[in-house]
């Protein structure tokens, strides 16, 4: 076993090293010849025959390029005939879908299996023709011919956006995004190199840095985003923060040919790559310098880089804190020190006790510290030695939480399974961390690696679900047995998941064309509401609605019976929603707000007569012409007429048809409107425009009884301060209504006099009240005593402000008194 | 105010300060609902670079302003605020959100925005966002799919579903919610209700136990179970990890149907009658500009701080106050018979104003300073003195008005049952004079109520008397209210009404509005039904099987007997009973409540059980009516 620091180099201070994690199972692959695109996190890669690239035509060899996508480990695991035209870029999505931009703005996003949705870039971007694009976890920025920048942020519902325009006529020296997560705005940014400076664009505006370093042919962003590599024209390496406010450091490489790559190595240190020759510049001016004996592609990672090449797959990183503390010649760190003993211990030498008591104090540390080490070895031996050390430097302490240790073992687990060759994600202990197991799942189960993805999961105690509907899917999609065979395997597979969606599977296997079985599988399903949109689409229209109606949730409700107007005859609509009340609830109320004709097609369908009337004679209400109106109301008659239960609302519209005739005289001869008002306000305005015969006319014509008539006629009168016409009214006979209202109509318009007058009309028990509201306290006074009602009384005394008065009224109160 | 759809649950209350400083003082800590309305509404913002015009649905500017303030909206590149309405919306803000309730008429609206926007060359281009509250539909997606926008719009969804308006009082907010469940039986409010109390459970742990009473209750309480089932599917561990609630111990469901007397009362509490006379929406009231500012001028003395110079605003002018458990006097009011404020406000008055004579007290210099610094209180505190009691005096010239008391007098007679004909002639009486449509409706449906119905020829008769008084369009009014049996034609003489009556003690002659010991005081002298109803389930284990009157505190209700001893009277009311333990799960519907007496009922409990009210929607008897009346346009307008 060689010694760990072997592949060490020191770069100023620090150290890195590179490490080769596979030998590469593909045979004979120039990556010079290919565009490659390639999945962080230990991701897959993508080659395609770079066209603009000369290449000798070899025997074997289709005319017809195709996508290879390949493994970390150089397996392929699929192959992807290209048909489509120039692809102008190809990129990964953070959930490993590959995505191909062609020229005409078209872009596809493959699964690793190779199945793919497409969606387009636009019109403009159609007409311009994309002619470079570059990506992001969550979406990408694509440069057309007319130097636009189209964005997408966000794959699940693409939607092109223009960024602003860069206001530039020739391509860009080189450019890059800023991804949204590193931004101040939370929006994607688009670093240009344009003359000597660099734009920043954005959706709302592009900002010219005013630099004049450039021309700058590469630039590149850090894992973190906070600082930005560029090579410049006269060969230097420059890196500045990504708010071009602070210096970092700069290089001269004696270079005037632009790297074909530039990428960062973890945060601080950006590795250059020429042909065949590999430059890593640290952040003091330091340099190390490798070499290839064939054409090699960097994968940039959060802690390293990847570097394929043809025969193998290494990792370059700088070498972590902990794993240098231990691993250092000479190091007398705690964690070393607990490391050499061990040694010393195999080796049944004394000096283990000396070298554990020398760091007593530090123990727990040291402990700690090989725990992290371990989990950032690759090699299994320095793992399992590491792992040894700490567990041989806990026997010593009296108290140690073995969590850390029990989950790096867990960890290391989990990350030797997938990095094994076959599987091919070589993973780091730090981009485990950031990614989380369930992400690591996910990759696992798209690659269809479903027995260690669940042997995963029961590891670590996370649910199984998402891996046996896929297991289901892609075995109803491959098998070629019979419906009821597949079937039976899926639920035999499921039957102990309680509450699993079947949905999706049953989705899968109507989309394969196995109907019976996705109908057999919809039973599962325990969630109504997930089963209406297969059902909708494996044309169960009826059921699909029952279900909807199941789940409660009106706007699935709603969502089928769109659906089902768009697709069905009228007649045939009508049938299904029938004999569901909800259904029909809801299309009521939509076709109120959206659809009145459907509405009085329903209501004729269902025999629903009254609606309809009165849905009509609604519409009478809107129609500014009144014969238009009048034709309305007569047919509302005509449909209530129909209905022996309604004779009371078929007599109401008789009236109304009469009113509005009378009203259509009435304006003729008033020249005033009237349409609109309903019988009591047609009076009261005759009234109030002194035509008092036409109004006793009119409310001859409806029978309008005595009391209402004498209310409208004495409102609209006082309305008017015509108080002889009150009068008048007042003796006309006697009042269905009684006098009171005369008064408190007065009192009202403050016509004290005029209300007095009718006081002495009304009940006698209510005059010395009435008295009061019009402020003649003597009379008041004087009712109340014949009244003897003493409270009423005692209350015009203390309201009284006339002292003689008062005198009079406390006279009052003590006859009454004394006489009780 | 009354609700649409409430629940009960158990908490404890005490006042703060506006903008939701007034919430999180219970053991539910209703205030964590809000930081999450808060976040979401950032992130909202947030989700459009640049600097943006913010439209908002009219209904929601309300809830959002207990949510957030503007200060947080300008930090958030928020330069204009608009009020989503039709026509067009000029603005020189290119990046358009829209915050709306999924709602037909909106997406109308703004398809009509953009068209304007697009056919005026000059305008150049905008972007617009749309966020649904609390999501997007189906039906808002074809609506703008027919008007040819949907291509034109980034849709998004704003989760903003149970709004704490105090600290026990959630509410959906879902303004149309009496309409489309009961009229148009759309029960799209009934999923959303469910939706938030999943939410609400999955914050406070399971309701151990579910009560209600009528069928819409149960449909939710139906609903609730189904989804926590379902529930299972998304995350099993989280569904079996779910605990019993440690703070609330059982959900009471009633929907508004079984209880529609209630709503048409006039309420008699402070809170009540603000509501009725200015209208409380949001808990917010719109009140003259004159009163609101009135409110801020500077305490009278010398000592004022002077720094408010502005004089009373010009009047006619409205202004939006809040009314909210922050304001400690109006806590202290909001719930007391409006018979005995005028008092209380006196009474302060006297106190406040000895508070700011202690300033001649104040000799050393640490004693100024203790004045100083209570100086501040005492400016807020005087402030509200100002605006209650303007209130309270346009209230009281309101209930002094014959016509209110002539009303009162009928509902007290009706509801009493104490019924001669002098009730119908004031209905009639009403209808002559032309009194306001809504008014007269609330009287003739408690009437109508009440006795089961009206006698043939008094129903024909007064139908008669609405359509030829308030016009034809009513034929379709008086259908609504029919469908809704709040208007009817008395078909049995069995009074059923009369029967609950008798058996819950509805009806208290003896009611001491200074020192409520029942919760009739709150109409003075009728017990809202709903609130026996709670009270049948809360205050177990009396002697007494009346369930009003004081005493008897529970031993927790997921114990208890739940309506056992109620079956006969449940059985007069419409709809379902159900009782539902949850093994992990448990529940009460109930659409209707009024809140005021919720309160009471916790006082009532001694402090060991509180209440928490969630509904869909708050409602008083105006609004509930108002939203049955046939709208025509006015198009031949009369002089």
């Amino acid at each position: 076993m060689s010694p760990p620091t072997a592949d060490w180099i020191q770069l100023h201070d620090r150290f890195y090293r590179k490490q080769e994690i596979y030998t590469m199972l593909w045979k004979q692959v120039d990556l010079s010849k290919y565009m490659i695109a390639a999945a962080p996190f230990g991701g897959p890669l993508a080659l395609v025959r770079d066209d603009r690239k000369v290449l000798l035509l070899q025997k074997q060899q289709p005319i017809k390029p195709s996508i290879y996508l390949y493994t970390s480990s150089g397996k392929i695991m699929e192959t992807i005939q290209w048909d489509k035209g120039h692809i102008v870029g190809m990129g990964w999505t953070e959930t490993e879908q590959l995505l191909c931009v062609l020229e005409d703005g078209t872009v596809r996003m493959y699964n690793i299996l190779g199945e793919y949705t497409q969606f387009s870039l636009g019109k403009d971007a159609k007409d311009n023709r994309v002619i470079d694009v570059q990506f992001w976890g969550t979406g990408l920025v694509a440069l057309t011919g007319s130097f636009q920048l189209i964005a997408i942020t966000n794959f699940d519902e693409p939607r092109p956006l223009f960024l602003a325009d860069p206001g530039i006529n020739e391509p860009p020296h080189s450019w890059t995004v800023v991804p949204p997560k590193f931004t101040l705005s939370r929006h994607v940014e688009v670093l240009i190199a344009h003359n000597s400076t660099i734009l920043v664009v954005d959706a709302t505006e592009a900002r010219d840095e005013r630099l004049q370093q450039g021309p700058f042919s590469k630039m590149s962003i850090s894992p973190d985003g906070k600082y930005l590599a560029l090579f410049t024209a006269d060969g230097k390496l420059w890196v500045v923060s990504t708010d071009f406010q602070k210096n970092l450091s700069e290089f001269a490489t004696r270079s005037q040919v632009p790297p074909q790559q530039l990428v960062w190595c973890g945060t601080d240190s950006v590795v250059l790559y020429w042909d065949k020759i590999v430059l890593m510049v640290g952040p003091y001016g330091d340099w190390i310098k490798y070499t290839y004996d064939d054409a090699i592609f960097l994968i940039p990672e959060i802690d390293g880089v990847r570097v394929i090449s043809m025969d193998k797959c290494e990792f370059l990183q700088k070498v972590p804190d902990a794993t240098e503390n231990i691993f250092k010649i000479g190091s007398t760190a705690p964690a070393a020190m607990l490391y050499d003993a061990l040694d010393h211990f195999e080796k049944k030498s004394p000096k283990a006790d000396e070298n554990i008591r020398s760091i007593r104090l530090e123990l727990s540390d040291a402990v700690e510290a090989c725990i992290e080490a371990a989990g950032h070895e690759i090699s299994h031996q320095y793992q399992r030695s590491l792992l040894k050390a700490a567990s041989f430097g806990k026997s010593f302490l009296e108290i140690h939480n073995a969590d850390s240790f029990v989950e790096m073992c867990k960890v290391l687990r989990v990350l030797n399974a997938v990095r094994y060759y076959e599987i091919g994600i070589p993973m780091t202990y730090t981009q485990f961390q950031r990614l989380s197991p369930e992400a690591l799942i996910d990759r696992l189960i798209s690659r269809h690696q479903y027995l260690l993805a669940i042997r995963i999961c029961e590891y670590l105690k996370m649910r199984t679900d998402r891996i046996l509907i896929h297991w289901a899917c892609s075995k109803i999609k491959k098998s070629s047995d019979d419906e009821d065979t597949i079937c039976r395997m899926v639920v035999e597979k499921l039957a102990n998941k309680p509450g699993l969606s079947y949905s999706e599977i049953a989705m899968t296997a109507h989309k394969a064309g196995q109907s019976k079985l996705a109908t057999m599988l919809l039973d599962y399903e325990p969630r109504a509401g997930d089963q209406v949109p297969l059902l909708m689409s494996m044309q169960e229209d009826e059921l699909a609605l029952v279900k909807a109606i199941e789940s409660g949730d009106t706007d699935l409700v709603y969502h089928v019976i769109l659906h089902l107007k768009r697709k069905l005859q009228l007649g045939e609509f009508f049938r299904i929603i029938n004999n569901k009340p909800l259904a029909c609830n809801l299309l009521e109320s939509y076709c109120k707000q959206q659809d009145p004709e459907l509405l009085k097609d329903f209501y004729y369908q269902d025999d629903r007569t009254v609606d309809r009337a009165n849905l009509t004679l609604m519409e009478s209400f809107r129609q500014k012409d009144s014969t238009e109106r009048m034709n309305k109301i007569k047919a509302a008659l005509r449909l209530y007429q129909d209905d022996k239960e309604h004779t009371f609302e078929a007599k109401a519209i008789e009236d109304s048809i009469k009113l509005l005739q009378t009203q259509v005289q009435l304006e003729k001869d008033y020249s005033q409107p009237f349409s609109g008002l309903s019988i009591s306000s047609t009076v009261y305005k005759l009234i109030t425009i002194n035509q008092s015969n036409r109004a006793t006319k009119i409310r001859g014509d409806f029978k309008m009884p005595d009391k209402r008539f004498w209310w409208i006629k004495l409102r609209a009168l006082v309305e008017i301060r015509d108080w002889d016409g009150v009068a008048t009214l007042a003796k006309s006979k006697k009042s269905p209504i009684g006098y009171e209202p005369f008064v408190e109509e007065c009192v009202k318009a403050m016509q004290f006099r005029e209300a007095a007058k009718y006081i002495l009309k009304c009940d006698a028990h209510l005059r010395a009240g009435l008295f009061l509201k019009i402020e003649a306290y003597q009379e008041a006074g004087e009712q109340a005593f014949l009244q003897k009602d003493l409270d009423t009384l005692r209350e015009i005394r203390d309201k009284c402000p006339n002292a003689v008065i008062q005198g009079q009224i406390d006279g009052y109160i003590s006859q009454l008194a004394s006489s009780r | 105010m009354s609700t649409s759809t409430a629940a009960a649950v158990a908490a404890a209350s005490s006042p703060a300060q506006p903008t939701g400083a007034h919430l999180g003082h219970t053991s539910l800590n209703i205030d964590s609902l809000r930081d999450l309305a808060r976040k979401e509404l950032v992130n909202v913002l947030d989700s459009v670079q640049g600097k943006k015009g913010l439209v908002l649905d009219p209904n929601l500017s309300g809830p959002l302003s207990l949510i957030a303030e503007f200060a947080l909206l300008k930090d958030h590149g928020v330069e204009k605020i608009y009020h989503l309405q039709p026509g067009p919306l000029e603005t020189d803000c290119k990046n358009l959100i829209y915050i709306c309730r999924p709602q037909v008429n909106y997406m109308k609206y703004i398809a009509e925005h953009i068209h304007t926007h697009t056919k005026d060359s000059r305008a150049g281009s905008y972007t617009y966002s749309l966020f649904f509250v609390p999501r997007r539909t189906a039906l808002c997606e074809k609506v703008l799919e027919d008007e040819g926008v949907f291509g034109e719009i980034t849709k998004g969804e704003y989760h903003l579903d149970l709004i704490p308006l105090e600290d026990d009082v959630l509410s959906l907010e879902w303004d149309s919610t009496f309409k489309e469940l009961y009229l148009e039986q759309d029960t799209t409010s009934i999923y959303y209700a469910a939706k938030a109390l999943m939410r609400l459970q999955g914050i406070y742990g399971l309701f151990p136990r579910i009560l209600g009473k009528g069928d819409y209750s149960k449909a939710l309480c139906d609903m609730m179970l189904r989804m926590r089932r379902e529930m299972a599917v998304d995350d099993l561990d989280a569904s079996q990890t779910m605990q019993l609630s440690q703070n609330i111990d059982s959900l009471i469901i009633i929907d508004r149907s079984v209880d529609m007397v209630t709503p048409l009362c006039t309420q008699l509490t402070y809170e009540g009658l603000i509501d009725e006379i200015f209208h409380i929406k949001n808990s917010f009231v719109e009140v003259d500009a004159s009163l609101a500012s009135a409110a801020s001028a500077p305490p009278g003395g010398g000592s004022g701080s002077g720094t408010q110079s502005s004089a009373t605003a010009p009047t006619g002018k409205k202004k939006k106050v809040p009314l909210n458990g922050g304001d400690k006097l109006f806590d202290e009011l909001r719930d007391l018979n409006f018979a005995v404020v005028g008092g209380l406000l006196n009474k302060v008055a006297k106190r406040i104003n000895a508070d700011y004579e202690e300033r001649h007290n104040a000799k050393t210099v640490p004693q100024i300073r203790q004045f100083i610094v209570k100086m501040g209180g005492l400016a807020a505190e005087h402030q509200s003195l100002r605006l209650h009691t303007a209130l309270a005096e346009e209230i009281m010239n309101y209930t002094m008005t014959d016509d209110f008391n002539r009303i009162l007098e009928v509902q007290q007679n009706v509801v009493a049952g104490i019924a001669t004909n002098k009730e119908p002639e004031y209905i009639e009486e009403m209808i002559n004079k032309q009194a306001p449509l809504v008014q007269v409706l609330r009287l003739l449906c408690l009437y109508s109520l009440v006795n089961s119905g009206l006698k043939p020829k008094q129903f024909e008769f007064f139908k008669r008397e609405i359509l030829e008084t308030y016009g034809f369009e009513h034929i379709q009014t008086l259908e609504n209210l029919r469908r809704l049996g709040m208007l009817t034609k008395q078909v049995t003489t069995k009074n059923t009404y009369g029967l609950v009556r008798r058996s819950l003690s509805l009806i208290v002659d003896e009611v001491n509005e200074h020192a409520p010991n029942d919760i009739s005081y709150v109409y003075s002298g009728y017990a809202p039904l709903s609130v026996r109803l709670v009270q049948c389930v809360v205050q177990r284990g009396k002697d007494n099987k009346q369930p009003g009157g004081p005493g008897g505190k529970g031993s927790g209700i997921a114990g208890g007997n739940g309506w056992k001893g109620f079956e006969d009277v449940l059985r007069m009311l419409p709809g379902r009973t159900f009782d539902e333990t949850q093994r992990v799960d448990d529940g009460q519907p109930r659409p209707s409540k009024k809140i005021s007496a919720t309160r009471f009922l916790a006082s009532q409990e001694g402090g060991q059980r509180d209440f928490v009210i969630c509904t869909t929607q708050i409602l008083n008897g105006n609004t509930l009516v108002d939203s049955l009346v046939q709208k025509v346009p006015d198009l031949h307008a009369s002089a």
